[in-house]
C-alpha cells in the first residue's frame, strides 16, 4: 500500500482548527445573517442588563446578608455569559445536529471516520456569533471589577491564583453543561425525534442563573438537593462566579467543599455523557435510504 | 453515436448491428468463467478474528449468517387506537437481511441487485460498521466492521447516491482537506490525489464552487473523490448514478471502471440501473427480501432466467407480416420492421422457417432486456414478508 502514514492518529487540535475555520468561512458567506445573529443575542443581554440594574434600584442585595450586591450579581451575570456562550458557540450547533443526524442518517458518514466519533459530533461546527456574548461578558466583568475595587465591607481583592481558578471553574462548568446537552441529545436515537431538546435545554438551565443561595428557604432546598447533586446545574455558574465576585469576602465552611465536588462534577458528567454516548451507537438504526 | 436505450444490454447475436459501447460492456461480462465468480463452499468454521489478514490465503470479505432485524412499532388506525398505543404498543420484528452468506475476494467489482427494501443497503451498512447486526458474522480485511477500529475505517469507503457528507455551503476543496487531515494523508500525496482524481472526473475548475451551487452529477463525483482520497482498499458504493442523466452516469461509470481496474480495489456496488451493473461488475449477487437468491455472472442470470429470445426483423420492402404469428409471438409490428420473442430453443427453427416464407433486409436476435428478466428474478424470489415474528411488547 502507499499509505505509510496508516497507523497515525489525526492531529485533533488542528482538525478542530479547520472545523473552527471552515465555520467561519460559512458563517462569513452569510455575512448579514451573521451580524443578525451576534446583534440578536447582545441586544438580549443588553436587555438582561437593564432588567437587572432596575431591580438593583429596587433592592441592595439578592437575599438578605447573601453579599450578592450589584456588582457583585453583575459579575454572576457576566459569568453566565461566558459559560453560555462558549457552550452556544461549540457544542449547541453540533448537540442540535447530532440530534438531526439519529433521525436522518447523516451519523452514517461520521461513523465512518477513523476518528474518534464524541469528538467529531460535538465539536464539527462552530457557531462564531454565540461568541458575541462572551465578548460581553467580559467587558460586564471587568466593569464589575473594576466597581468591586474599594468594596467597603469585606474587602475584594483579585489575585493571579483567583483569575487561574475561575478559568478552571469556567471550564468545569462548560463540561457539565456539555455532558448533559450530549445526554439530552443521545436520547434521540431511542425517541426517534427528539424536537424538545432546546426547550428542555432551557428550563433546566434556568435554574442555573441565580445564586444559588436563593434556593436555600422553604422548599428551595429540594431544588437545591437535585440541582446541585442530581443534575449538577448550579454549580456551573455560582461556583466560578463565587470565586471571582466573593460575596461576604466567601468565608463560609462550605466553600472548598463545593469546589471539590466540582471538580468531582464535572469529571463524573463528562465520563457519564461518554458512556450514554456510547450507549447510543449502539442503538444506533441509521435511516433507510 | 446514438445512445442506446438502457434496456438493451443483452447478449448481441452475430448478425445484429450493436452499438459499439454496449459490446464492450457485455464482452466483458462474457470474459470470465462462471466457476471461477461463485464463492467457494464455507471454508472457515472459526470465530476467532483472524490474527491479521492474509490475502493470499482468505477472501477480502467474509460475511456468514449475517441477520439484522428492527423493532417496529405497529401503528393502528384511528384517533382511539393511537390512544391506546400511548399505554399499550404492539411492536414486530422486521427482516432487513436474515442469513446471508457470502465471500468476495481481492479485486472483485461485485454488484447487490434487489428491489427496494430487499436489504441491500443495510448490507452495506452492516459491513461498514455503521450498524450493529442482530446475529451472524463478518469481516472485511480481517475486521469485524461493526467493531468500528480506526485502522478499518482508514482503509475502506462508502458513497450514498441519496446522502451528502461534503459541507453543503463550502467549496469541496474544504471538506477535502478535512479529510486529509482526519485520514493524516500526507501533504504531497494528498495533492497528487486530488488532481488525478479531480481530472479523471474533470471537475478541476469546480474545486473552489459551493457544494450547494453543483449540479447532482458534479455533486456526485465530489463524492467519489472525498471517499477516494485515502485510496481504500475496499469501496462501498450505494446507489451511486441514483437520479443522474444518461452522460453524467456514463461518465461515473467509467471512471469507476478505470478507477477499479487501474487500483484493483475491491467494491461492492448497488444500483437499480441495469446499465451500470452490464457496465461494471463481473458478478452479480441478487437480494430478496434479505435473502441471496443468485450469486453469479449477468450472462448466467440471463441463461437461467430468461428462455426466451427476442428476434428482431426488417423485411424487405412489400412484405407484409401476415402469417409471422403461426411460427412466433409477435410484439410490435412497424413496418418494415416487425419484433418477435420465441423460446430460446425454438429460435433456430423459428429462424429457418421465416428465412423460407419471407424477404428479409436484417435480422437480430437479442435477449429480452435485462430488467425485464431481473423483474422476473425478483417476482420469483419466495416471498417472505408474511413470516415476520409477531411479538408484543407494552410500553
Amino acid at each position: 500500500m502507499d499509505d505509510k502514514n496508516a497507523s497515525q492518529h489525526p492531529n485533533y487540535v488542528q482538525v478542530f482548527l479547520t472545523f473552527a475555520r471552515n465555520s467561519l468561512v460559512r458563517d462569513m458567506m452569510f455575512r448579514t445573517n451573521f451580524i443578525i445573529e451576534a446583534i440578536s443575542s447582545l441586544s438580549w443581554a443588553l436587555m438582561n442588563v437593564g432588567f437587572y440594574w432596575i431591580v438593583f434600584e429596587h433592592t441592595p442585595s439578592i437575599g438578605a446578608d447573601t453579599g450578592w450586591g450589584k456588582y457583585e450579581f453583575f459579575i454572576f451575570m457576566a459569568t453566565t455569559w461566558i459559560i453560555n456562550s462558549i457552550v452556544q458557540a461549540f457544542f449547541m450547533p453540533n448537540s442540535e445536529e447530532f440530534s438531526e443526524m439519529i433521525r436522518t442518517g447523516g451519523l452514517d458518514f461520521v461513523l465512518l471516520k477513523p476518528i474518534d466519533t464524541q469528538f467529531l459530533v460535538s465539536l464539527r461546527k462552530v457557531h462564531w456569533s454565540s461568541l458575541s456574548n462572551f465578548l460581553l461578558g467580559m467587558g460586564l466583568l471587568v466593569l464589575s471589577i473594576n466597581e468591586l475595587q474599594d468594596r467597603p465591607t469585606a474587602p475584594w481583592k483579585l489575585t493571579p491564583s483567583i483569575v487561574g481558578l475561575y478559568a478552571v471553574y469556567c471550564a468545569c462548568g462548560v463540561a457539565i453543561l456539555y455532558s448533559l446537552m450530549t445526554c439530552l441529545a443521545s436520547t434521540s436515537v431511542w425517541l426517534g425525534r427528539n424536537q424538545t431538546l432546546y426547550d428542555f435545554w432551557f428550563y433546566i438551565t434556568n435554574f442555573s442563573r441565580y445564586p444559588m443561595e436563593i434556593y436555600r428557604r422553604g422548599w428551595g432546598i429540594v431544588l437545591w438537593v437535585v440541582f446541585t447533586f442530581i443534575v449538577p446545574v448550579l454549580l456551573v455558574v455560582n461556583v466560578p462566579a463565587r470565586i471571582l465576585a466573593q460575596p461576604l469576602a466567601d468565608n463560609t465552611s462550605w466553600r472548598w467543599p463545593l469546589a471539590m465536588f466540582t471538580i468531582f462534577a464535572a469529571i463524573i458528567s463528562v465520563l457519564i455523557s461518554r458512556w450514554v454516548f456510547q450507549r447510543s451507537l449502539l442503538a444506533y438504526r441509521s435511516a433507510s435510504s | 453515436m446514438v445512445i442506446p436505450s438502457s434496456t438493451n444490454v443483452g447478449n448481441p447475436s452475430p448478425v445484429g448491428d450493436f452499438p459499439a459501447r454496449d459490446q464492450r460492456a457485455i464482452s466483458n461480462c462474457q470474459s470470465v468463467a462462471v466457476g471461477d465468480l461463485l464463492p467457494p463452499t464455507e471454508r472457515r468454521t472459526d470465530q476467532q478474528r483472524p490474527a491479521a489478514y492474509n490475502p493470499a490465503s482468505m477472501a477480502i470479505i467474509e460475511i456468514e449468517n449475517l441477520t439484522k432485524t428492527y423493532r417496529v412499532y405497529q401503528k393502528r388506525e384511528g384517533l382511539k387506537a393511537a390512544i391506546a398505543g400511548l399505554f399499550h404498543r404492539e411492536h414486530r420484528e422486521v427482516y432487513a437481511v436474515r442469513g446471508i452468506n457470502l465471500q468476495v475476494e481481492q479485486g472483485e467489482f461485485v454488484a447487490f441487485l434487489g428491489p427496494n427494501g430487499a436489504g441491500k443497503t443495510t448490507t452495506l451498512k452492516l459491513l461498514s460498521g455503521v450498524i450493529y447486526p442482530t446475529s451472524g458474522s463478518a469481516r472485511v480485511m480481517g475486521f469485524v466492521p461493526w467493531e468500528r477500529d480506526n485502522e478499518y475505517r482508514r482503509r475502506f469507503a462508502l458513497v450514498m447516491g441519496q446522502k451528502n457528507q461534503l459541507w453543503w455551503d463550502l467549496p469541496a476543496q474544504e471538506s477535502f482537506r478535512l479529510h486529509q487531515q482526519i485520514y493524516r494523508i500526507p501533504p504531497t500525496e494528498f495533492t497528487r490525489r486530488l488532481d488525478e482524481l479531480s481530472d479523471l472526473l474533470q471537475v478541476r475548475p469546480l474545486l473552489g464552487r459551493p457544494v450547494r451551487e453543483l449540479s447532482l452529477g458534479e455533486r456526485m463525483k465530489m463524492e467519489l473523490i472525498a471517499a477516494l482520497l485515502h485510496s481504500p482498499e475496499v469501496l462501498f458504493l450505494d446507489e451511486p448514478t441514483i437520479g443522474l442523466d444518461v452522460v453524467a452516469q456514463h461518465n461515473i461509470q467509467q471512471f469507476l471502471k478505470f478507477y477499479q481496474q487501474e487500483r484493483r480495489i475491491t467494491i461492492l456496488l448497488t444500483s437499480h440501473y441495469m446499465k451500470d451493473v452490464a457496465a461494471l461488475c463481473k458478478r452479480v449477487v441478487v437480494i430478496t427480501d434479505g435473502r441471496i437468491h443468485f450469486d453469479g455472472s449477468l450472462d448466467q442470470i440471463i441463461d437461467s432466467f430468461s428462455g426466451n429470445r427476442i428476434v428482431r426483423l426488417q423485411l424487405a420492402e412489400g412484405q407484409t407480416a401476415d402469417g409471422l404469428s403461426m411460427l412466433a409471438e409477435v410484439e410490435s409490428v412497424e413496418l418494415p420492421r416487425v419484433t418477435l420473442r420465441c423460446a430460446r430453443s425454438d429460435v433456430t427453427r423459428v429462424l429457418a422457417r421465416i428465412l423460407e416464407r419471407y424477404q428479409i433486409v436484417d435480422i437480430s436476435i437479442e435477449d429480452p432486456p435485462l430488467e425485464e428478466i431481473i423483474a422476473k428474478l425478483f417476482q420469483d424470489a419466495p416471498a417472505g414478508r408474511n413470516d415476520v415474528a409477531e411479538v408484543e411488547v407494552g410500553r
